[in-house]
């Protein structure tokens, strides 16, 4: 079972973390509930009859349907017409010759291609699992490096943001400072007032900015952080990987031939194995087939 | 302050670089290491005030470095040392203290985790 980040102090702190007895106690309370809704349910006895009653009932309550004679053959007619109208077939022999055998082909080529798929895999270096994985586990790795350079140069822009900003803010304090001067010694003057309300207006705007990128900054360390599921599922896939390379060994250690008995050749059919095997008569028509006459 | 940083994913090398260079500390004070035989070699190298491991690399992983680091002789026998490790067993955790490790982290971490283990480190 893994830790917490609290476990881990507490650990480090020598103090328990939990009393022991707590699971006890969540368990007595969890029996406790389980108990008590037990007690709590009272099987209800049903009255079918009751039930079988209201059925009747709506049944019994349903309008009755007028059994309306209908025009079959009015209605055979319309049929009739409809099918009139539609395209006539020429019944050809050769088409449906042709349709059969391609059905045929069709059979034979999915046949063939099951087959394909359940056949195994060579075990070269596209195929070999434990290749695979390691394939991935790198793969993400590179581009997730890429995905790091993205936030860096985008954390990047924004401190060029934020400098040229407060660059920007600094000036703006300077000529808010002037014109609140100038603003205060000629009051008569108007222009300076309304640049007054302008310069902080734009000020705001900068605080705005501001708040904008440090925003944005603190969304890309999310993100960030984030990306440490990659080195996690990294070690998730080595795991699975640790796991193959024992079973492969283990598997060939249970198959290995330790005697030094030679391979003897193996039969490539043998009676029972399907409709491939001859049968006697096979036998005999292929001999006087081949037979040559001496 | 000098810090050093191991770890075989180049990600978490960066994540972790990342939240030191929020703490102040620029880029050109910490060095990266792939696994215990790069770090260890650093080490003998240079002198780190803060080291930053994570527990499974190859070649030498961060349990062993951090023996060789509390080895005698080592320059860094008294270094804090941080591990930062998927590891979050108890008896992992046990294991990495005994070895003499300061403080342990398990991945995924946030930054104010790293932060609040390395502020008493940076004070000094």
């Amino acid at each position: 079972m893994s830790m917490t980040q609290e476990e881990i102090e507490a650990l480090m702190n020598d103090t328990p973390t939990e009393p022991e007895n707590a699971v006890d106690d969540l368990l007595a309370g969890i029996e406790g509930i389980v108990e008590s809704s037990e007690e709590d349910i009272e099987p209800e006895e049903v009255n079918v009859d009751d039930i079988l009653a209201g059925i009747d009932g709506i049944v019994d309550n349903e309008p009755e349907v007028e059994s309306e004679e209908v025009n079959v053959d009015d209605i055979l007619a319309g049929i009739d017409g409809i099918v009139d109208n539609e395209p006539e077939i020429e019944s050809d022999e050769t088409s449906v010759d042709n349709m059969l055998s391609d059905i045929d082909d069709i059979t034979e080529n999915t046949i063939e291609e099951k087959e394909e798929a359940m056949l195994p895999l060579p075990s070269s270096k596209e195929h070999k699992i434990v290749n695979q994985l390691n394939e991935v586990a790198e793969d993400t790795e590179e581009k997730a490096s890429q995905i790091f350079d993205v936030l860096s140069f985008i954390l990047d822009e924004n401190e060029k943001v934020t400098k040229s900003n407060d660059a920007s803010k600094e000036f703006i304090s300077s000529q808010i400072e002037l014109l609140e001067k100038l603003s205060n010694k000629f009051p008569n003057i108007a222009l300076l007032e309304e640049n007054l309300k302008k310069a902080k207006e734009v000020g705001e705007l900068t605080t705005l900015t501001t708040e904008i990128v440090n925003g944005e900054n603190n969304k890309i360390f999310e993100a960030m952080e984030i990306m440490q599921y990659h080195d996690i599922n990294r070690q998730k896939i080595e795991r699975v990987m640790s796991v193959i390379r024992k079973l492969t060994q283990y598997l060939n250690g249970i198959f290995e031939d330790d005697s030094n008995k030679p391979e003897v050749q193996i039969a490539k059919h043998i009676s029972g194995d399907g409709s491939q095997t001859v049968d006697e008569s096979d036998i005999d028509s292929l001999i006087s087939e081949f037979s040559t006459d001496n | 302050m000098k810090i050093l940083i191991v770890d075989d994913s180049s990600t978490m090398r960066r994540i972790i670089g990342n939240v030191v260079q929020q703490l102040g500390v620029p880029k050109e004070s910490f060095d990266e290491a792939e696994d215990g035989v790069v770090a260890w070699d650093l080490c003998q190298k240079n002198k780190y005030d803060v080291i930053l491991t994570d527990w499974n690399m190859p070649n030498m992983n961060g349990l062993e470095l951090v023996k060789h680091i509390r080895s005698a002789g080592s320059q860094h026998i008294k270094t804090p040392t941080i591990m930062i490790t998927t590891e979050g067993g108890k008896s992992e955790v046990i294991t990495a203290l005994k070895a003499g490790v300061n403080n342990y982290i398990v991945k995924p971490f946030n930054a104010p985790t790293l932060k609040e283990k390395l502020d008493p480190f940076f004070k000094k």
